[in-house]
């Protein structure tokens, strides 16, 4: 199935373009993608929901709460509900994000950028390599955006090939995520991507971002896509073999003709530059029903 | 493979930032940028708490509440990885802490539980349905219950009337909480002690109802007869028609 994603445009699957995305004809995603996090252990009005989700569209997965550069033990009840959580729902891609979000025991629930330093390296490494035995399949992890350097003693890219290389583990490139550390942190955009593994690359995100400031971007997820970010993506996508592509988009549904739009424009744009076949996606049946997903929360 | 005593430091240093907003001598750093991660943070915490609790919110004022959660965020250490769970930290933390006799707000607890258990029983894991028909006797059958419900006890009646209002309404309170299997919508219902007492007999037996009605009669202090027989017969078809009796075991 994951060849047939390869290409595929999908977004994520937030509560409130739940109803457009499975009643409307609005908005025609490839695949969805669920944060974990946000389903797991639920029952009711939104299990039916995830229910009827995963029985329309492939889905991949992007956790929020790995934490995988916290001093702490990772959590792994958490990560062992999580395997059940991505058997179930036949998530095709589990991703996590490069960063920690969890201190002295508490979590934070936003991503904070962990010290690019050799030791964090090795222990982020060594964590991935957990995390991927544990959940028996790999892990695909995000360059985050970040404001500020902490205590770095390497560069971000150095940063981010060495854990990939060590690990052995996949890649979740977030195009706009580049973009927005190139305009915060003064480098070039094209140059960075140059330098990534991209044949690591299972995964892309695309998103829109916030300037709050003359010489700083918030990566908010609450806007369009630019120009310039698709112009960044078309570059990108020359340099690497098909993958899935997402849209991520956390508030101001207003217009879901917008988010269609944006659907399309990246269609459009890989349409150019990777051979992709025009089926669907594989659809689920109904006897691949996730089963017993409430039981362990 | 740990990480060095000093990446450690540094990277509890930005948390800590992040969860007190108190200013920390965090090494290597853009000027004028650290306070976006603090704000950032925050927010998301805050947003959850102003969803989860608006009439808590509404009641208490902007100030005092922003007060709360800051006290929370910057004292507890959030366990949870979800954070749509998170509010039940946040209540918990603020019945530990007293925090309504701190404030003078005593009916703090019961409504910060109120506002909860909509959530709560919203997302609970779903229960397993018992096999039921729709047809049968009230008295002489076993009736069928939905397993997702809870009875909540009160001292405040903060489900009928405006938290102020509540201070001078104290008692026993008792509201049933349960969710709608057809649309998953939550439904409270104000229950008198009787009541109450007629459910959980009823739920925890699972035996017709009337095998408890002498027991009934003793505690309701009337004659087992026509009256209490209309009585618990309009009492239960209620609960059939709004569906927390679903009907009758089979």
């Amino acid at each position: 199935m994951e060849h047939q994603m390869n290409g595929k445009v999908g977004i994520g699957l937030r509560r409130n373009i739940s109803k457009e995305i499975l009643e409307s004809t609005l908005l025609k995603p490839d695949f969805l993608e669920f944060a974990p996090e946000n389903w797991m252990g639920m029952g009711g009005y939104w299990n039916r929901i995830r229910k009827e989700a995963v029985e329309k569209y492939p889905v991949t997965c992007h956790g929020l709460s790995l934490s995988l550069g916290s001093p702490e033990e990772l959590d792994w009840d958490f990560i062992r509900e999580l395997k059940v959580f991505l058997d179930e729902n036949q998530s095709s891609i589990f991703s996590e994000h490069l960063s920690y979000t969890k201190s002295r025991n508490a979590h934070l629930y936003d991503l904070l950028p962990i010290p690019f330093r050799r030791d964090a390296v090795d222990h982020v490494v060594d964590r991935i390599k957990r995390v991927q035995e544990t959940l028996e399949r790999p892990l695909a992890i995000e360059n985050v955006s970040y404001y500020t350097p902490v205590a770095a003693e390497m560069t971000e890219i150095e940063f981010i090939s060495e854990i990939v290389e060590k690990a052995d583990c996949q890649l979740l490139l977030d195009v706009n995520n580049v973009y927005v550390n190139a305009f915060n942190h003064k480098y070039d955009a094209r140059e960075f991507i140059g330098k990534m593994p991209l044949d690591r690359v299972a995964y892309i995100h695309m998103a829109g971002h916030e300037q709050v400031a003359p010489d700083l971007i918030i990566d908010t997820h609450g806007q369009p896509i630019i120009d310039p970010v698709y112009e960044l993506f078309e570059w990108t996508i020359q340099r690497m073999d098909p993958v899935p592509v997402l849209l991520e988009r956390d508030y101001n549904f207003n217009e879901i003709e917008q988010l269609q739009s944006e659907l399309d424009h990246l269609k459009s744009i890989i349409k150019k530059h990777w051979k992709v076949t025009n089926e669907s996606p594989e659809r689920r049946n109904s006897s691949a029903e996730p089963s017993g997903v409430h039981e362990t929360n | 493979m740990k990480l060095s005593e000093d990446t450690e430091r540094i990277q509890d240093l930005l948390g800590d930032y992040c969860r007190t907003g108190v200013d920390q001598d965090i090494p290597g750093i853009t000027p004028g940028r650290l306070h976006h991660y603090r704000r950032l943070v925050y927010n998301v915490v805050r947003d959850t708490m102003d969803t989860a609790f608006p009439i808590t919110l509404a009641a208490l004022g902007e100030e005092q509440w922003d007060v709360m959660v800051q006290d929370f965020f910057s004292k507890e250490r959030p366990q949870t990885p979800q954070i749509w769970k998170l509010p039940f930290e946040f209540y918990r933390y603020h019945v530990n802490q007293e925090t309504g006799a701190k404030i003078q707000k005593p009916y703090l607890d019961d409504l910060l539980y109120f506002e909860w258990i909509e959530i709560e029983i919203h997302t609970m894991p779903d229960r397993p349905f018992p096999g039921y028909s729709r047809t049968g006797n009230v008295f002489l059958d076993t009736l069928a219950f939905n397993p997702e419900y809870e009875i909540v006890r009160l001292e405040y009646p903060v489900h009928m009337h405006s938290a102020e209002k509540t201070l001078e309404l104290k008692g026993d309170y008792f509201v049933l909480v349960f969710r709608s299997p057809e649309t998953g919508n939550v439904q409270f219902l104000n229950l008198s002690g009787l009541n109450t007492y007629i459910l959980t007999r009823l739920a925890e037996e699972r035996v017709p109802l009337n095998e408890l009605k002498g027991d009934i009669a003793r505690v309701a202090g009337i004659e087992s007869g026509k009256y209490l027989d209309d009585s618990l017969s309009t009492f239960i078809g209620d609960l059939i028609d709004k569906r927390l009796i679903l009907g009758y075991i089979t």
